[in-house]
Formats: C-alpha cells, structure tokens, sequence
C-alpha cells in the first residue's frame, strides 16, 4: 500500500487509489469536474490540477491521472497548482451564460463553487458567448447546453456506465455538443442521473424546472420504496410538496444513481393538481370528518364486530408497500387483539415464493448489489431486471463491463443494457435449465461434495432426468466452470413456487466448488422483505380471505395502505365480497378505489412525512427520515387554505402504524407506544442493533441446503395449445406508484402482450396487430408484440394501469389459442 | 496467382516476373497520383495504350499508371524508361508525338522538357532536372517503377525481398536489433526512435498485440504519406509486417482518413493480391509467421492522428485523445500493445532490413539518420515532394531545389510541421534539417508539411489561418485547447481587422503559455506555436497591425488601403469600370479617387490599371493619403514619362 504526503499530511492509501482520492481521504476536496469516482477518469477538465513535488512525476500534473505511488509529495496549495486552476476556471465561465439566477442548478452547482473557490471573478475576454440550440430530451430532463462546460460526465454516464448510445458528445473543437443526434425523449430508463452528475445546469429535472430554489427545500435523507432495492435518496420538499428526488450514495446499494421511476415517481405524495387530491382528510361513509371522530368510529365497528362475531371476524390486510413499522404493528394488533392477519399477500403463490426467497437468503450467500457489480458471472433466473428493480441491470452493467458473461433464463423477452445470453424458457423449465448449468459447471465428483448437499442433488438429478439442453447452454457452463465469483440473480414474480430455493440451494451447490457464489433475489415492493419475516404460517393470503368474507366468516376489514382493487385478479368478485362486509377501513396515502369505498377512511403518511424503515430484498433494513409534515401542500398560484387553526391544513393525519395502535386501542394499553417498542422484537438479531436500524442487514441468519426438496410437487403439466398467461411488471406504467404519479405519466408506453414469433405463426398475427383475449372476466383487447426472445406458449401482459388485467379472474390462467383473436 | 509457400518460389516468381519482362524494350511511366490525376493524367495514359495499341508495340512498349512522382507543380508527367526522360505537363494530344519521336525514334520532345529558368536550358534527363538533381528518393524511388495495382510489379523491384530475408535469416530479435541500430526515428512528427518504441511492445505482456499504420495524415498542405500510401501499398504493408515480426504480433490496422480515396481504393487491392500470393495471412511464405491486416477508415479529424485519438476511433469510439500516462505502446487498442507509426516509417523498414542498418546510419546527421519526404509547397517555384536526406538545409530545399520564391519575391519564412509547427525566418534558413535543429528554433520536423512564404505573406494573418485550423480540429475534449484556441483566434482576428490592442499580444503570449502546460495531448500542447513562433521572430508584424493598424505585408484585407496616386493616374476610367462598388469616382481625364468607405479591398482597380501608369497602389495601412478634389484634370505626361 503507497504512502504519500499531501499538504504535509501522510496517508496509506490501497494500491491503484488516484491522487485525487487520496486527498478525500484526508478531507481535501481537489476542485473537480470530469472526475467522478463512478465514472473514473478522462482528464478533459484540467481542474484537479495539483502540483508533484517528489516521486515520478514532477511539476503540475492531474491529480485523477496519476495513481498514488510511494515517496509522492504532493501539494494542492502550490501557487503554480492555483494560479493553473484559476485559469481553467476562467477558460470555462468564458462561455457560460452567468444564468445562474434562473438555473435549477443554482446553490448546488459545481461550477458556482468552483469559481468561487478559484478565485476569478474578473472577466478578461470580452466577445461574444458560445450558443448552441437545445433539445428536447422527453419529459423528464431539460437541456440547457449553453450552460456546459464540456466535462464528459453525461456522456460517460449515458453510454459507459449505463450502457445507452442515444445521448453523447458530438463535433468537435469548440462546436463540441452533448447530445441526441435528433430531438426525442432519452432512451435510458437512467437518465435522471444526468441531473445529478452534471456539475452545471446542462441537464435540470423538468419535473421541477422553476418552482424552486435549492436553498429553499427541506432535505433528508430518504428511501425510494417503489421496488424491493430500497435505493437510498435524498428527497427535497417545498411549501409541503414533495419537489425533487435526488440519489443518496450507498456504496452497496445503488452506489450513485437512480432509476427513472424512483427519481420522478414522487408525485402521488402531493396530489396531482389538476386531476386529483391526496386524501388528506378523514371520511366516514364519504363524508369529511373530524381525525379522532374518524378512529373512534372505525374503533367502535370493529369492537363491534369483534364482540358480535368474534376476533377472528376482523382481517387486517396489509401490502408489499408497508413499512416495516406497519408491518410490526399489524401484527402486534393481530396477537394482542386476535384479530385475523396480517395479510400480506394477494397471492398465494407469491407469498410462498417471497417467503422461500427470504427464508433460503442466508448471510452467507446474500449479495449486495456493490458485490454484483463485482461478479465474474451472471445468471438471471426468472428476473427481468429492468422492469422489476431497474438498479439492479445497471449493477449487472458494471459486472458486464468487467467481462463478467451474463445469463438470462427466462419467459419474457428479458434485455439488458448490456450483452446477455438469453433462453426463452417457460417458468416451469426455469429449474431444469438453471440445475443443467449448475451440475455441468460444478466439474466435481459428487462424493467430495458431502452429505449436505445430498438431498439437493438427488432432486436435482430427478428434475434433469428427460431434460436435454441446448448446446448454448454448455458454453455457458464452461463460463461459469470457470469464474470464481458468480452471482445468481432470482425473480418472484413469474416463477415457480419452488425456484427461489432452488436458486439458493444452486448458489449453495457452487459454494461447495470452491466458489464465492451469491444469490440476490428481486422481490415485488419495497416491503415484500419485511412481509415474508413476518409472515406467519397460519395466516391465510387474501385470496383465501375472499373466501372468508363470502362465507361470513369474516366481517370487517382494516386495510392499511393496501388496494385489493389494484393487485387482486377478479374485480367483480372483489366488489361483492367488500359489499358483503359489515364494515371495512381504509387505511392510505392513494386515493384509492378501496379508499373511496371504505366505511371510514383515515389519510396516511408517505415514506416523505414520517420515519419508516424497510428491508430491502437484500434483508438490509434501511431508515429512511421524514422530509416534511406533510399536508396541503401550497401549488403556484394558489392561495394557502384560510383555515385558522394551530394545525396544518391536512396535517393532522398519522403514519399508517400510529393509526393502527388507535383503532386497535393499544394507545390504552401502552400509552407511549413508540417504534423502538415493537419494532425489533421479532426479528432476530434487531434487538442488539436498536432503531432505526440503517444499513445493516440484521436479519439473516445461516439457513444451509433444504432438506425436503421433492416433497411438494406443484403442477407444471400445461396442455397442448394453451398459453400461460403471464402477468408482469414494467419499469413505468403497473405500479401503484406508478398509477398515482402524474410525473411518470409521460414515460408510460401503451400496453403490448409480447408473444413469441413461433407462437406468432401459428397465430397468424403479426408484430402490432391488435388482438382480443377472451378471459374468464371478458375479452381483453391488447397490441401484440412479436419477439424472438420471448417463449413459447406464453402470453406476457403487464399488470398494467390503463389495462383491465382484472379480467383474468386467477392469479395463474391458461388460454387457448381459440381465445385469441386478430381483431 | 498461386501461393508462395516458401523464400525460394518468391526468388523463382521474381526471376520469372524479370524474365517476362525482358522483352519490353521501354516503359512509360505515367503519374497517376492525386496532382497529376487532377490534371487529367488518366487521359493522358489512355491516349498512350491507344497509340501504343494503334502501333501495334504492347509487346516493346510498356504503359504503367503509377503513384506520384513528386513534381506535381508540373503534372502530367510521364518518365520513360530506360533512359529516365521526364516529360511534363503532357496532353493527350502530346501523346502521338512522344510515341513518334522518343519512343520509335528515341529523339526527345524539346517543348514538353523542363526549362530551367536560370540557365535557360532544357533538362531532358532526372538527373539534370534541378528539382530531382539534389534529392536523394530511396523511399519515394520506387513510386516510379511500378503500379501500385499490381504486385508483380513491386516484387520485381524486389519488394517483398525483405520480408523473405527476416523469415529465413533473421530473428525476430534481429530485425529488432537492426531498426534499433539503424536509428531509425518516427517520420510521425515526434521523431521518437522507432525501434525503442517497438521494443517497448515487444515486452509489454500480453495475449494480443497489434501494429498500426497511422495514415491519417491531416496537415494543410502535406501529402506525403498519401502519395507514399497510394503509390506503393506494398512497401508500407511489408514495412508492418516486418514490425509485427520483430515486436510478435499477428495483426495488423491501417488506419487512413475516407478522404485518401485511391488510398482506399488500392489498399484493399494490395492486401489481396498479398494474401493471394501467400504474403498476408498464415504461415507466410511457408514460416510460422502469420499475419491479417485490416483496414480502418477514419472520419477525417486532425486530432485522429494522435495515437491515443487514432485508436479509441479503431475501437469504434469517437477519436479523442486520452492522456497517457501509460503510453499506447503498452496500452493501446482494446487496452493491447499496440505500436503505431506513420506510412513513411513503416515504408523505410523494408529498405533498413535489406541494406543493413550501417547502410541506413550512412544517410543523414547524427541525431537523425536517413532521408525525409517533404511537402514543398507555398510561394515556391517548384512545389511537389521531395526527399532528401536528413541534414540538407532549408535553403537547399527551398532555394536549390524548389527553385526558389516565384515571382522573384523576397523569402520570408518558411513553415514547416504543419500546424503544430512554427514558421522560421530567414535567418535560420542554413539550418540542417533534422528532428533536434528544428525543435531549438521553435518549430518541428512534423510529419514534413513546408509551406514557403514571401514577403506578401503576412505572418499574422497565417498565424490566423494556422489557429483557425487548429479550433476547428482541436477535438474539445480539454479545457486549454478547447477555449484557448477559441480565444487565440478571436484575438487574431481583431487584430487582423484592426482592432487589436498591445496587451492582446501579453494575451496571446500568456494563452500559449498556459495551453502548452495545460493541454491534454500534444494537438493542445503545440496549437500556440503558429502564434508563439510568429510572435517571436515576427512581432514587429505584430506590432505594425496593432499600434498603426498596418499590415507590412500588405495581405490583411480589413487594413490595407488602395490608392491612386493622383500624379501618376491618366484618367483611363479602367479601374472606375470595373469596380464592383463603384468605389472610384473620376471620369475621362479626370484624376479618379477611391472611396475609402464603399472600397472592399478586391483589389481589382490595382489589377486593371495599365502598367504603363501603375497609378494604384496598396498601402499597408489607412489613412489613405489625401488626394486631389473631385474634378481635378490630370496631369498631363509627356510621352517620355508615361513610359
């Protein structure tokens, strides 16, 4: 390891370590522009400027160039090094607009910082400004060029690091552009980042353009909660809106960046203003009403039903949305009153998947996605990455940028931005390809392997039995023979009941041959981790509480932050079963279909207004901080309600867990109820941590190879000339979030049913013909769209939002082709 | 054509090829590179195959279209073998009478010979024709002798020869040891011993290594590696093999700019005619040496040229230069060893093997050993490319044979490096040409651009003509050279047009400064020194256009002045008629005044006056002098003075 003094100061630095990290180390912050740890090096600015005193290189030298070495005396305060950075600086505000007063940039911008640190403030060259014609870049990012000073991050970004070619530099010398070749939105579902990386305000958030300025806006440190990542953010309010979502550096979750869907998705926390408000105020039976006679009221039904019918009349249903503080006070409820729940899960199979996926995830093969980026090998077993946690392909980007070989084994057309081998397989045949690379790559002979992995293999063995794979899949087997550190990427969604155990167990297999395999598991919401830990067996899903309700088994409902009508399959078999019910609260953020309905509707808190922790699929719980307190937000040109009380206007609702404990009157049976209470405790390994537990992954303990594999078979037999209908997740477009986010709305692509070219044929359609698929609940018209890389003898809608996939009336439904038809 | 599989068939196919040949009593060599083909030299060899055809003599007399032959000034030329006659500026209707005469009846063409001016003599023969008389083409040599279409033609010159003697003598070691002792420098423009360069990807470790040719030549006014590449392919692509040989490697790219078209065009033909005869390709010449080259074409940006530039563009990526602090010689394509050295380098390498590195080291000075090709190109009398050995001064080149300053105009200086060269004065003009004596007086060897300037030329306005260049080539990647550049040339401007102040030349000198310390890759590093050199040897220019607003030289449009003197103009109303402004006023016999506001400097009232009153006359700078008023009658000459 190099030592080198910087301004007088020695450090050890790891080998490879640039100049210019090596003084962050020491809190010297080198002046910076094209330099990003992300990105690396490209020495265009010339602004790190430091001067080398001793060691192999002399005089004034880049500092992000040049590797630490031993012996290097360096200085950044030599007035040769200052007096070169002044004159960069000039060199770059010799074009720049000075528009600082109407950037969005302004008050965080590098280059305001920079020049004043520098030292120029004078202008010596007079003349006219370099001007360039700005484009239009979608809905998202607004392009300013007249503001840039050429560092190269966007383009580094765009197409480097996330692996798109539509934005990058073009001509040359001073005509240099950053650019589209033409006007159009940005292809890359990253491009939010270009807001964050660029050190000026060449690319602004749109969706803020000119409603703030920066020193203006409360900010906290917060949490993007739309998929199961649990990417760390930094949410920025305003007048009690939420305005901007920027990326929070986690070094072992979403490093810099965001997601497109994570960074503009916010907007359902203030309502959109033309269309439609954020609940902020109770009802009972649709009227507005006062927030404690709304929980006195909804305390009394239940206390009712409880005393007429019994506890186990009332159902608390949860989502994947919940925060582990609701999840843990749903289920402090569900013991101390004994009232049926939590519910988690709309679907049963789902809930078994998340369950075995959290259960089988152990610290031993859990990955971060830091560690993806670092894996030699890649397989994506029943994911599709960029739909379902969009982070987590640019993770597989970076190892693909390594050389690491990715591999995808799935039904859907899966794409990455990066080169991928991908099989077209259907979910039941997931397993066998996945268990066909893992036993020709182990390159063992089974008796080394131990008695461990026995009952593994003999399943293993059993499932290969009539299974012949493709010759491609034996090259990739060679790859993965041949890595050290691959990682096994596993999806819930459209996988077997099975396959995310199998997945651990394969990562366990390769663990015993002398690899550091990891498994990383992509589950449906933010809360999904949490849900399955807590999850008790007995419990039934909601599909089986439908059953409940119309057998009157069940009476009343507590729905917290849960919308059947979004996730349940059977619309008209859900509105009955709700119109069954003697009386049933909604507990939400979204103006919901459920909320509307509700007996007493009770507003509660976004990730924005109130602490809430959740556990990534990773099992790393993570705290994220209320921003603001929430309520009516002021919107440009309105005048703030006139209500003259101490309170905000709207304000007065509680985070989802408080409201519980007061419908459930655990407010008089521990008066101070509060999150460290009755977080931890089941849990293991929380209590020793305390709350909030931030960054941390307490909760997984050492699980080793399942014993019973084999005995629960579950029916893989489809007929002949049937299709699986799969429903799925896009990036924009199925989310709750998604649907209550008028910011995302412009990023929506119109749905398309993806079908194989093979299954095409045998169809007669063709790419954008539109068909009609006649479902239990009717016929669903959709576009198709015809691929290669999709399976067959499947059929993949998204679950998306100005689509009525309800009509499907099952969680899993097969379709004959007679049902599909050209119209 | 059957694959050699071994040394000795090349011999055989060679002897068998001179063999073929014996019967051809004379050959013409006709110039088809780009100066002559733009004068139509293709008609011109037409018009002989038919003449020859018409004659019935194909089987005596051999037509080649070959690459250039340097003396473009004087295009088309044609050379006729054996007795190496050289015609020039030859037409299609010349064509019967060449045949007639020199080719049947072996009498020369006197009118179609050069005339040297200041003996008033007619040069018949190469080595009488002062333009060839004091070169020395060991590297250009060949251009004449075969047609670059055609393999045959270059391995009975002996091409190939060289490559034969490494595969069966020589180590790779050895042809390393020979390059390294030869001494051989970079014809590139940094004139970094080629040999160390080599070496240094030899031992850098890796899977795979690559040799590049650099044929992106992008200097104004330079073509010799372009005529190098288009007439003798196959002297460059032996050149790279013999690298790949020494430094280990088994490909190969030539990297030349889409707009060498008949580079483009012949190379392919070339590599495949190699790979046809077992040259390109596995097991050459039945060795364990193999070796595949392909052909990368660039989008034609100057800054393309630097190697780090060059190779992030044959990756497919923009070509930008990227600092080196590991050079591209260790890390270059793909991150692979990669040695690139220009077309001129790599064509010198079969000559250094077949005679021997002593052979080499006998050409040239100490530091900088065998020949060099020069563009000559500007105010000179004769332009073309010339190749001398390293040492021969300025003033033989540009006085000797360049037949120096046309229109008997004073020499003021000549540039040379192209744009990240610097222009040098007449007092440097006994200067040996080499890599050393050039950098001392702030200019380069380059890649041999020399552009030749007279005392009309004014150095500010080239210095401007250079930084343009150079900003709209700078790739932008760096701050210095990006906004420095931009800067340089609008202060040029100003000052060109007349709005110059004295702290702009502290601007400029301080600008240079810095972008030479703070640029990214060499472009940025040298763009001032057009500015910086003409700043040093020519600041009274400088001084002229911003203190007096003059331009000495009398070329910056937005200074100078036109004048009629009113004691000297007759009245003749030529210049009133064909001013496009209608700038002069007068009338017959009425002395004519310029209107300073509505003159656009065109210049023509000083082209039209009569010689017999020369009554114009360009001043270097306003205000005009006063003139007579309006109405005024001229003076009236006698005849003894109106002569």
């Amino acid at each position: 390891m190099p030592r080198l003094i910087i301004d007088e100061r020695e450090i050890e630095v790891p080998e490879g370590t640039k100049v210019i990290d090596a003084a962050e180390m020491l809190g010297i912050v080198i002046p910076r522009f094209c330099y990003h740890e992300a990105l690396g090096s490209v020495g265009a600015c010339r602004m790190c400027a430091v001067k080398f005193i001793q060691g192999p290189f002399k005089g004034v030298q880049m500092s992000c160039m040049i590797e630490a070495q031993d012996g290097m005396v360096v200085s950044t305060t030599d007035q040769e090094a200052v007096e070169f950075r002044k004159r960069v600086i000039e060199l770059l505000m010799k074009n720049h607009p000075l528009d600082c007063p109407v950037c969005d940039e302004g008050g965080q911008c590098l280059l305001q910082d920079e020049t004043i640190s520098g030292g120029h403030a004078m202008r010596r060259f007079p003349g006219p400004k370099r001007t360039y014609r700005d484009q239009y870049l979608g809905p998202f990012i607004k392009h300013e060029m007249n503001r840039c000073i050429h560092c190269y991050r966007c383009s580094r970004f765009y197409q480097e690091f996330a692996g798109y070619r539509d934005l990058g530099p073009m001509q040359i010398g001073d005509r240099l552009y950053f650019g589209r070749f033409s006007d159009g939105c940005l292809e890359s579902p990253f491009s939010g980042n270009l807001v964050d990386i660029c050190p000026t305000g060449v690319y602004t958030d749109k969706t803020a353009r000119f409603k703030l300025r920066r020193w203006d806006l409360q900010r906290a440190p917060g949490l993007c909660n739309q998929c199961s990542l649990g990417c760390n953010t930094v949410a920025n309010a305003h007048y009690r809106g939420v305005m901007r979502m920027e990326a929070r550096f986690n070094r072992d979750v979403n490093g810099y960046f965001l997601c497109d869907a994570g960074r503009f998705g916010f907007s359902y926390a203030n309502g959109d203003p033309g269309l439609w408000r954020r609940p902020l105020f109770p009802k009972i039976a649709g009227e507005v009403a006062g927030a404690a006679d709304a929980l006195s009221a909804a305390r009394k039904a239940l206390d009712d039903i409880a005393a007429k019918n019994g506890p186990g009349a009332v159902a608390v249903v949860g989502s994947q949305r919940n925060s582990l503080e609701t999840q843990s006070m749903m289920n402090l409820v569900c013991e101390t009153r004994g009232w049926l729940g939590p519910v988690f899960f709309f679907d049963p199979a789902m809930r078994l998947k998340t369950l075995s996926a959290v259960h089988e995830l152990d610290g031993e093969i859990a990955v971060s996605m830091k560690q993806i980026e670092n894996a030699d090998f890649i397989l994506v077993v029943g994911a599709d990455p960029l739909n379902e946690a969009p982070m987590s392909a640019m993770a597989i980007r970076q190892a693909a940028r390594k050389k690491a070989p990715v591999v995808t084994i799935d039904p859907r057309p899966v794409s990455l931005p990066c080169d991928s081998q991908h099989f077209a397989v259907l979910p039941k045949d997931i397993e066998s390809y996945l268990g066909a690379l893992i036993l020709k790559a182990m390159g063992k002979d089974a008796a080394s392997l131990g008695s461990e992995s026995e009952n593994f293999r003999a399943y293993l063995g059993s499932q290969l039995e009539n299974f012949n794979p493709p010759e491609s899949l034996d090259q990739c087997a060679r790859l993965l023979a041949a890595s050290s550190k691959p990682v096994i990427i596993c999806g819930t969604d459209v996988t077997m009941e099975t396959t995310p155990a199998f997945a651990a167990d394969c990562v366990r297999l390769l663990n015993l041959c002398e690899k550091q395999a990891g498994l990383f598991n992509l589950l449906p919401g933010a809360g999904s981790f949490g849900a399955g830990l807590l999850s008790r067996t007995e419990v039934p899903t909601f599909a089986d509480l439908v059953e409940y309700i119309e057998n009157g088994r069940v009476r009343g409902l507590v729905f917290a932050e849960s919308d059947p009508f979004h996730c349940y399959p059977d619309r008209a078999r859900l509105e009955s079963a709700l119109s069954k019910l003697d009386f049933f609260l909604a507990l939400d953020y979204f103006p919901s279909e459920t909320a509307r309905r509700a007996s007493v509707f009770y507003p509660a808190s976004t990730i924005f207004e109130t602490g809430a922790t959740f556990l990534n699929q990773e099992g790393r719980a993570q705290f994220a901080s209320p921003v603001h307190c929430g309520g009516e937000p002021i919107r440009p040109g309105e005048h703030p309600p006139r209500v003259y009380s101490g309170l905000v206007p709207g304000g007065d609702h509680l985070p989802a867990w408080k409201a519980l404990a007061s419908i459930a009157g655990m407010e008089e049976t521990c008066p101070d109820i509060a999150p460290e209470k009755f977080v931890p405790p089941s849990i293991p390994g929380f209590e020793a941590l305390g709350y909030p537990v931030d960054g941390q992954r307490p909760a997984l303990a050492k699980s080793g190879f399942k014993t019973q594999w084999g005995l629960n078979t579950f029916d893989k037999s489809q007929a002949p000339l049937t299709f699986e209908l799969l429903m799925v997740e896009w990036i924009f477009g199925t989310s709750e979030f998604s649907a209550w986010s008028d910011s995302l709305a412009p990023a929506v692509l119109p749905p398309l049913m993806s079908i194989s070219a093979k299954d095409a044929v045998r169809l007669g359609l063709a790419d954008k013909d539109k068909v009609s698929v006649e479902l239990a609940g009717g016929e669903l018209e959709i576009v198709v769209s015809v691929s290669d890389r999709t399976a067959e003898s499947v059929l993949i809608v998204p679950r998306h939002n100005g689509l009525e996939w309800q009509k499907s009336h099952d969680f899993r439904v097969f379709v004959s082709s007679e049902k599909i038809r050209k119209i | 054509m059957k694959k050699l599989n071994s040394v000795t068939e090349l011999t055989q196919f060679r002897e068998q090829l001179l063999a073929e040949q014996q019967g051809i009593k004379k050959s013409i060599a006709i110039c088809e590179g780009t100066g002559c083909h733009a004068y139509k030299s293709a008609a011109v060899a037409d018009a002989f195959e038919q003449e020859i055809k018409k004659r019935g003599l194909e089987k005596e007399i051999l037509v080649r279209r070959t690459g250039c032959h340097g003396f473009c000034e004087r295009g088309p030329m044609a050379k006729i073998f054996p007795e190496k006659v050289f015609y020039f500026q030859v037409k299609p209707e010349d064509v019967a009478e060449i045949v007639d005469s020199t080719l049947v009846n072996n009498k020369l063409v006197d009118r179609l010979l050069f005339l040297d001016e200041k003996s008033g003599k007619r040069c018949a023969y190469q080595h009488e024709i002062p333009f060839y008389m004091l070169q020395n083409q060991v590297v250009f040599g060949n251009n004449f002798m075969i047609s670059p279409r055609n393999i045959e033609d270059y391995i009975a010159a002996g091409g190939y020869s060289a490559l034969a003697k490494a595969l069966s003598g020589m180590t790779s070691v050895d042809v390393l040891e020979e390059i390294k002792k030869s001494g051989l420098r970079g014809r590139g423009g940094g004139g970094f011993p080629a040999g160390v360069k080599w070496e240094t990807t030899r031992n850098a470790p890796a899977d795979r290594k690559y040799v590049i040719v650099n044929a992106d030549e992008g200097d104004p006014g330079a073509y010799m590696d372009r005529s190098l590449l288009e007439g003798n392919p196959h002297s460059v692509l032996e050149g790279l093999m013999l690298g790949a040989y020494a430094i280990g490697c088994s490909e190969g790219f030539v990297y030349v700019r889409q707009e060498y078209t008949t580079a483009i065009e012949n190379l392919p033909i070339a590599i495949e005619q190699a790979k046809q005869l077992g040259l390109l390709g596995q097991n050459i010449l039945g060795s364990d040496f193999s070796f595949e080259v392909k052909i990368h074409q660039g989008a034609g940006a100057f800054v393309s040229g630097e190697s780090s530039a060059l190779m992030s563009a044959i990756e497919g990526r923009v070509g930008e230069p990227r600092p080196k602090y590991i050079r591209t010689a260790v890390k270059g394509v793909w991150d692979k060893p990669s040695n690139l050295n220009n077309v001129e380098t790599w064509a010198n390498v079969p000559l250094i093997v077949n005679n021997g590195s002593e052979w080499f080291r006998s050409l040239g000075t100490e530091g900088s050993k065998g020949t060099k090709i020069f563009s000559l190109v500007g105010k000179v009398k004769y332009t073309g490319l010339v190749e001398v050995p390293m040492g021969v001064s300025l003033r033989q080149i540009v006085f000797d044979i360049g037949g120096g300053i046309r229109n008997d105009r004073k020499f003021k200086a000549v540039q040379t490096g192209g744009p990240s060269g610097g222009c040098i004065p007449e007092k440097y003009l006994d200067l040996p040409v080499d890599f050393d004596e050039l950098s001392k007086v702030g200019s380069m060897m380059g890649s041999g651009g020399m552009i030749v300037m007279d005392e009309d030329t004014c150095m500010v306005d080239v210095a401007k003509y250079f930084t343009n260049f150079l900003a709209e080539e700078s790739c932008g990647k760096c701050v210095p050279c990006r906004e420095g550049l931009r800067q340089m040339k609008r202060i040029l401007k100003e000052i060109t047009e007349g709005r110059g102040k004295q702290s702009d030349l502290e601007t400029l000198e301080e600008l240079g400064a810095f972008m030479k310390d703070a640029s990214l890759c060499a472009l940025g590093q040298t763009a001032a020194n057009p500015v910086l050199s003409t700043l040093t040897y020519f600041r009274d220019e400088y001084e002229a256009h911003v203190r007096d607003k003059k331009c000495p030289a009398r070329a910056c449009r937005d200074l100078i002045v036109f004048y009629i003197d009113p004691q000297k103009c007759s009245g003749c109303g030529t210049c009133r008629k064909q001013c496009p402004t209608e700038a002069i006023s007068g009338d017959k016999k009425i002395v004519h005044i310029v209107d300073q506001q509505k003159c656009i400097k065109c210049g023509t009232c000083l082209q039209v006056c009569p010689s017999r009153f020369s009554a114009v006359t360009k001043l270097p700078g306003g205000p005009a002098p006063a003139s007579v008023p309006y109405g005024t009658a001229v003076v009236q000459k006698t005849k003894g003075e109106s002569k």
